[in-house]
């Protein structure tokens, strides 16, 4: 079995030659990159925004003016998403040739719910952002709590051994 | 899982249930007369209850999202609330931080 040799590490290692002696004359690593950059090929944007439905050509069945009532759209969506299967049975039964329209129905509904689940995602985040900071708080307040208990301890034991240092 | 995977998951089946449902109808539906022409079909008697299960699951499957939506915890009033608090817990931790330093 052939085994390739790893690449060379990059070239640019001589130009930090004089790092020791004067560290402002070596160049900088490069600042991140914004906006859209291609990588293997494909274009890939640094802005992750979910694109709204009406971009996808997608009717939007559900109102969205801020705060959105998560629940109960989810919850209306599904019984709608359920009349619809209900009704393709029917056309299927009665009027098999219109059904091309009952499952661009179908269809829709079933991506205005996962417009919406994937809109729960950024609220996701921060809420998972909330709780880690919550939890550093603690960790750090517990952290405060034992420095200063050891502190004491210390100061203590300290104390201790000078009076029996002295009283010999 | 998290919830809202799992939400996601749940949609996904619906659809795997739905699809499942009208395939297996249109493959076992029986022979139906459609003109007098014609004569009556042979009255094959296909007796599987797999239709039967398969809406039964579909309902569960529905009935399970609802359940899963309902554990939601979606308590918060909104982004701008939600930003707030991330704020004041960010001066909190930056106070406390300064204290941890300081021993």
């Amino acid at each position: 079995m052939a085994t390739a040799t790893y690449p060379p590490p990059p070239p640019y290692y001589r130009l930090y030659k004089d790092y020791s002696e004067s560290p402002s004359s070596v160049p900088e690593p490069p600042s991140p990159i914004e906006g859209s950059y291609v990588c293997f090929g494909g274009n890939y944007t640094t802005e992750d925004v979910l694109p709204s439905l009406e971009e996808q050509g997608v009717p939007q069945l559900y109102p969205n003016d801020s705060n959105v009532d998560y629940k109960k759209e989810l919850r209306s969506l599904n019984r709608e998403l359920q009349l619809h299967i209900l009704e393709l049975a029917d056309v299927l039964v009665e009027r098999p040739s219109q059904y091309a329209k009952r499952i661009g129905d179908i269809s829709s509904v079933f991506k205005n719910l996962h417009h919406l689940l994937n809109s729960l995602r950024p609220h996701q985040a921060r809420a998972t952002l909330i709780h880690v900071m919550e939890l550093q708080i603690q960790q750090r307040k517990q952290a405060v709590e034992d420095i200063k208990r050891r502190r004491e301890e210390v100061q203590r034991l300290l104390k201790d051994a000078f009076i029996t240092l002295d009283g010999q | 899982m998290d919830i809202i995977s799992q939400l996601q998951e749940q949609v996904n089946s619906i659809a795997a249930i739905t699809f499942n449902v009208f395939g297996t109808l249109q493959r076992d539906a029986p022979p139906v007369q459609l003109s007098p022409n014609y004569p009556d079909p042979p009255p094959s008697a296909p007796t599987t209850d797999e239709p039967k299960q398969l809406s039964a699951d579909l309902v569960k499957a529905a009935k399970q999202f609802d359940a899963l939506v309902g554990a939601l915890p979606l308590s918060d009033g909104g982004e701008e609330a939600q930003l707030k608090i991330i704020a004041q817990l960010q001066m909190e931790n930056h106070v406390i931080g300064q204290e941890l330093h300081k021993q």
